[in-house]
C-alpha cells in the first residue's frame, strides 16, 4: 500500500500491517509485533482481511493482565467467558478477531460483538487456556482486558413480552365488549370475552409485573415509599377489581392493567439502557487496574493479587511496574506515569515521602513504597465504586419518589372520599365503581415515568458523548449553570508534551531513535512523524538509557537523542548537536471551538489557572476567551467560584481538588489526578472538549424535559381524578386516557437525544 | 357464531406457544446482541 508523501510528490512504502509510513522503495515492517501479526494472519488462511478492512491495524502490544484469575463458566462444551476488546475500529475487526480465536486449537466457539467491544469464548480447558487466547488476540493488534462484572441479560425482556402479548389480546377483547354496547351481544359471548380477559390479565399482574410488586414489599420493608408502591396499589386495586367484576359478569378495567404494566415495563427497560453505557465505563476504569503486585517479605519478593494487598505491606517497583494500590515511597526515585483511567500526563518524578496512585506506571527507577490504601479503598476503586452506585440507584434523587408517598395517600384519600360520597348519595356499588375508577387515571404511569425516563435518557445521551456523570442530581445541576470555569493545563490544553517546533529532517531521526520507547516525549515525537507522514527510519545498535537517552545508528552515523533544558530535545550526529526538538504544552484541537460553543450557550467562561498571567493571557486568547485568571492557587480558585453563582469547573489537577468541590459541578478530565475524579460529580471520558459541550447542552435538554413532562402528568393527573371523583370516568375512558398520558411523557424524554443529536 | 366458542381459547392458546417460545428464545441468549446482526450483513464472508 502507499501513499503520497506531502510536498515531494514520492510514493512512500507503508507497513503492510499498521500502514505506518517506513523508509525504503518497497513496503515493510515497522516493528516486529506488526511483522508477527501479519505473518499469523497469513499462516491462518486470514490474508483477505488486508483486503477487506476499512481502518489499518493496529500495533501490537503485550497485555499482561493475570488471565487465570478471570472467572469462567463451566459448560458441558466447555469454559466459556467475556473479553472486553479495545481497538475494534470496524466490522472487519470484529470478523478478523473471530476467525482468529476460532481457528485456534481448543476454541469451541467465540462471538465477537462490535456494537459492545466483547467477545464471548468457549473453549477446551484441556488444549488451550484464556491467556494463550488473550494473547492470540493481543498478537494482531487488538487490546483483550477481563470483565469485572458481565452484563447480565435485561430480565425485563420477557416480562415485557408477555404483558405486550396479554395486553393486545385484551385489548381486543375488551374492545368486542366495548363494541356491544352499541349492537348487544349474546351473554355466553360476553361471559367468554370476560373469562378470556380475565385469563389474560392474570401473568400480566402477576408474572410480568413482578419487578414493581418485589419493589414495593422491599419498600414498605425498608419504610422508604417510593414509586413502586403506587404502582403495585394500582396493579393490585386493578386485579382484585377485575377479578370480582368477572365473577359478578359486570364490566372490569383490564385492559388498562395490561397497559399500566406494559407502559411501565417499556420505561424500566430504557433506563436501564440508558445506563448501560456508564456502566461499561465504570468496568473498564477497574479493570485497568492490575491484578498482580510484587510485595516484599523477609524472604525476598513473593507475587501476590492486589486483594491480598494490606496497608502497610512493602511494594516492590521497577520500570514498567503498574501500582496496584495507593502507597507512599519510601525508597528509591521513580518517574511514574499517573496513567490512571488511561490518561496520559507528563511523567512526575517522585522522591521518598511522595503518595503513588494505583493505576500508575513506573517509567524509571526502581524502589520500594508503603501501602496506604488497598484494594477497595484505593482511590480509583473508589471512583470506579462511586459510578457504579450512580448505576444501580439512578433515581436517588428523584423527585417523583419524594412526591411518592404524598401521591399515594391523596390518590387513597380523593378516593375515599369520593367513594364514600357516592356511596352515601346513591348506592354502595356505584360507590366502589368510582373508588375504582378514581385510583385507576390516577394511576402512577406519567408521573412514575416522567423523572426516570428524563434523567436516564439525559444521563445515557451524555455518556455516549464521553461524560460519566456520579448521579442523576449531578445532571440536574449541570442543567442551572450560568458560568464555566476551566483550569487550562491538561483541560483546555493537552497536558502532555507535544512537537512545537521541528526540523522534518531532525524529526525523522529523532522518531527512528524513539520508535520503541514507551516514554511520554519518545510518543510525541513519534506521534509527530507518524502526522507529518514521515516515513519512521530503522536505526541499527538502538540503545536506551534510563534518564538519559536513545542512541543507534543510522546512514552511517551515530546518533543521540538528549535532553537540552526544558522543553528541548537535542540531537547529536557523532557527539555534535545538529538539531532540536522543541516540545510544550498546546491547546486542544477542540478548544476553539468548544468555548465558542459554550459563549453561545450563553454562559460566561473564564480560565483560571495556577500557571503565570502571560501564559494564561497568552492561551486565553488563543482559545477565544476574554476573562482569565492567572498565578492562582488552589484555594484562590475555589474562591473565585464561591463568588460567582452556579459555576461549572472543569479541572484535571491534584490542585483542583477544592476547586471541584466548590463548584455547583465540578468535572473531571479523564487525565486528571485521582483526588481531582474522586471530588468530581463527573469524568470527561474522552479525549477533547466536545463532550462537555455535549454535556452542558444535554443537562439543560434533561432539565426541560422533565419539567415538561411533570407538568404534564400533573396536569393530566388532576384533570382525571376530577373526572373520575365526578362519577364521568367509565372503563373506556380509562383505556384511552392512560396510554395517551404515558405516550406524552415517553416522548418528551427522547427529546433529550433528539436535542443534543442537532448539531 | 358459535364457532367463537372454539376458536377463542385456541387462538389464545396458540398466542400463549408462541409467547413461551419467546421467552425460552430470550433467555437462551438470542436477544443479547440486538446491535450486531446489523452490522454483520454488510460483512461478506
Amino acid at each position: 500500500m502507499t501513499a503520497e508523501l506531502p510536498g515531494e510528490g514520492a510514493a512512500i512504502a507503508r507497513c503492510p500491517h499498521c500502514e505506518a509510513p517506513v523508509e525504503g522503495p518497497e513496503d515493510r515492517f515497522c516493528c516486529h509485533g506488526c511483522e508477527t501479526a501479519y505473518h499469523l494472519l497469513q499462516d491462518m488462511g486470514l490474508g483477505e482481511w488486508y483486503a477487506k478492512r476499512e481502518s489499518p491495524g493496529a500495533r501490537p502490544e503485550t497485555s499482561d493482565h493475570a488471565w487465570n484469575a478471570v472467572p469462567v463458566q463451566r459448560t458441558p462444551r466447555g469454559d466459556c467467558t467475556t473479553l472486553a476488546i479495545d481497538g475494534l475500529r470496524c466490522t472487519s475487526c470484529t470478523w478478523v478477531v473471530e476467525r482468529v480465536l476460532e481457528r485456534t486449537e481448543g476454541v469451541q466457539a467465540a462471538q465477537v460483538s462490535y456494537a459492545t467491544g466483547r467477545a464471548k469464548v468457549t473453549w477446551d480447558p484441556e488444549v488451550v487456556d484464556l491467556e494463550r487466547l488473550a494473547s492470540r488476540i493481543a498478537a494482531i493488534g487488538y487490546a483483550p482486558r477481563p470483565v469485572d462484572a458481565p452484563a447480565p441479560p435485561d430480565p425485563l425482556f420477557t416480562n415485557l413480552a408477555v404483558a405486550v402479548f396479554g395486553t393486545a389480546n385484551l385489548m381486543l377483547l375488551t374492545a368486542a365488549i366495548y363494541a356491544s354496547w352499541l349492537d348487544g351481544m349474546e351473554p355466553r359471548f360476553m361471559v367468554l370475552f370476560r373469562w378470556g380477559a380475565l385469563a389474560l390479565a392474570t401473568p400480566i399482574a402477576t408474572w410480568s409485573a413482578e419487578p414493581f410488586w418485589r419493589g414495593a414489599f422491599a419498600g414498605i420493608r425498608e419504610r422508604r415509599i417510593g414509586m413502586d408502591v403506587p404502582i403495585a396499589l394500582a396493579v393490585g386495586v386493578l386485579y382484585v377489581h377485575g377479578l370480582v367484576q368477572t365473577l359478578r359478569g359486570a364490566e372490569a378495567y383490564l385492559d388498562s392493567l395490561g397497559m399500566l404494566v406494559t407502559l411501565l415495563l417499556v420505561g424500566r427497560i430504557l433506563e436501564s439502557r440508558g445506563r448501560r453505557d456508564t456502566a461499561d465505563a465504570a468496568a473498564a476504569i477497574a479493570s485497568r487496574l492490575p491484578r498482580t503486585a510484587r510485595r516484599r517479605t523477609v524472604d525476598g519478593v513473593e507475587e501476590v493479587s492486589p486483594s491480598d494487598l494490606a496497608p502497610g505491606d512493602l511494594l516492590e517497583l521497577g520500570p514498567g511496574t503498574e501500582i496496584a494500590a495507593d502507597a507512599t515511597l519510601t525508597e528509591g526515585a521513580l518517574q511514574v506515569q499517573t496513567s490512571m483511567l488511561t490518561g496520559e500526563t507528563a511523567p512526575r518524578t517522585l522522591a521518598v515521602g511522595d503518595d503513588l496512585l494505583a493505576g500508575s506506571v513506573v517509567l524509571e527507577g526502581t524502589g520500594a513504597a508503603r501501602v496506604v490504601r488497598a484494594g477497595e479503598n484505593t482511590t480509583a476503586m473508589r471512583m470506579a465504586e462511586a459510578v457504579r452506585e450512580a448505576i444501580d440507584r439512578p433515581t436517588v434523587d428523584n423527585p417523583a419518589n419524594d412526591l411518592a408517598p404524598t401521591f399515594t395517600a391523596a390518590t387513597i384519600a380523593v378516593a375515599a372520599l369520593a367513594g364514600a360520597a357516592w356511596s352515601w348519595a346513591v348506592s354502595i356499588p356505584v360507590g366502589v365503581e368510582v373508588a375504582v375508577a378514581v385510583l385507576v387515571v390516577a394511576c402512577p404511569c406519567a408521573l412514575g415515568l416522567a423523572v426516570p425516563l428524563g434523567v436516564s435518557a439525559g444521563l445515557g445521551a451524555l455518556a455516549r458523548r464521553g461524560v460519566l456523570l456520579r448521579d442523576g442530581d449531578a445532571l440536574l445541576r449541570l442543567g442551572e449553570i450560568d458560568t464555566v470555569a476551566i483550569d487550562k493545563t491538561g483541560t483546555l490544553t493537552f497536558g502532555e508534551p507535544t512537537v512545537l517546533v521541528a526540523d522534518d529532517a531532525v524529526l525523522r531521526v529523532a522518531a527512528g531513535l524513539e520508535r520503541a520507547s514507551g516514554h511520554p516525549i519518545a510518543r510525541a515525537i513519534t506521534r509527530e512523524a507518524v502526522r507529518r507522514r514521515i516515513p519512521l527510519p530503522m536505526p541499527q545498535e538502538l540503545q536506551e538509557t534510563a534518564g538519559v537517552g536513545v542512541e543507534g545508528v543510522l546512514d552511517g552515523h551515530r546518533y543521540a537523542l538528549r535532553s537540552g533544558g526544558a522543553g528541548r530535545v537535542e540531537l547529536l550526529a557523532d557527539g555534535v548537536v545538529t538539531g532540536s526538538i522543541e516540545l510544550g504544552d498546546r491547546p486542544r484541537e477542540d478548544a476553539v471551538q468548544a468555548m465558542a460553543a459554550l459563549k453561545a450557550a450563553d454562559l460566561g467562561v473564564t480560565v483560571l489557572s495556577g500557571d503565570v498571567s502571560e501564559a494564561t493571557e497568552r492561551l486565553a486568547h488563543e482559545v477565544g476567551v476574554d476573562a482569565f485568571h492567572g498565578s492562582l492557587l488552589p484555594h484562590d480558585k475555589a474562591a473565585w467560584i464561591g463568588q460567582h453563582g452556579r459555576v461549572l469547573f472543569v479541572g484535571d489537577g491534584l490542585n483542583d481538588g477544592p476547586a471541584l468541590g466548590a463548584a455547583h459541578v465540578g468535572l473531571a478530565m479523564r487525565t486528571g489526578a485521582g483526588t481531582a475524579l474522586g471530588v468530581a460529580d463527573g469524568i470527561i471520558a474522552r479525549d477533547g472538549l466536545a463532550p462537555l459541550v455535549a454535556a452542558v447542552r444535554g443537562a439543560r435538554a434533561t432539565r426541560t424535559a422533565i419539567r415538561a413532562n411533570l407538568r404534564r402528568s400533573l396536569v393530566y393527573n388532576a384533570l382525571a381524578v376530577t373526572a373520575a371523583a365526578a362519577g364521568l370516568v367509565n372503563p373506556l375512558v380509562a383505556a384511552i386516557l392512560m396510554p395517551f398520558s404515558s405516550a406524552l411523557v415517553i416522548h418528551g424524554a427522547s427529546r433529550v437525544e433528539r436535542e443534543l443529536s442537532r448539531t | 357464531m358459535d364457532i367463537l366458542l372454539v376458536l377463542m381459547p385456541v387462538a389464545l392458546l396458540l398466542g400463549a406457544v408462541f409467547a413461551w417460545l419467546f421467552v425460552r428464545a430470550a433467555r437462551s441468549g438470542q436477544f443479547e446482541d440486538l446491535d450486531d446482526p446489523a452490522i454483520r450483513m454488510l460483512q461478506d464472508d
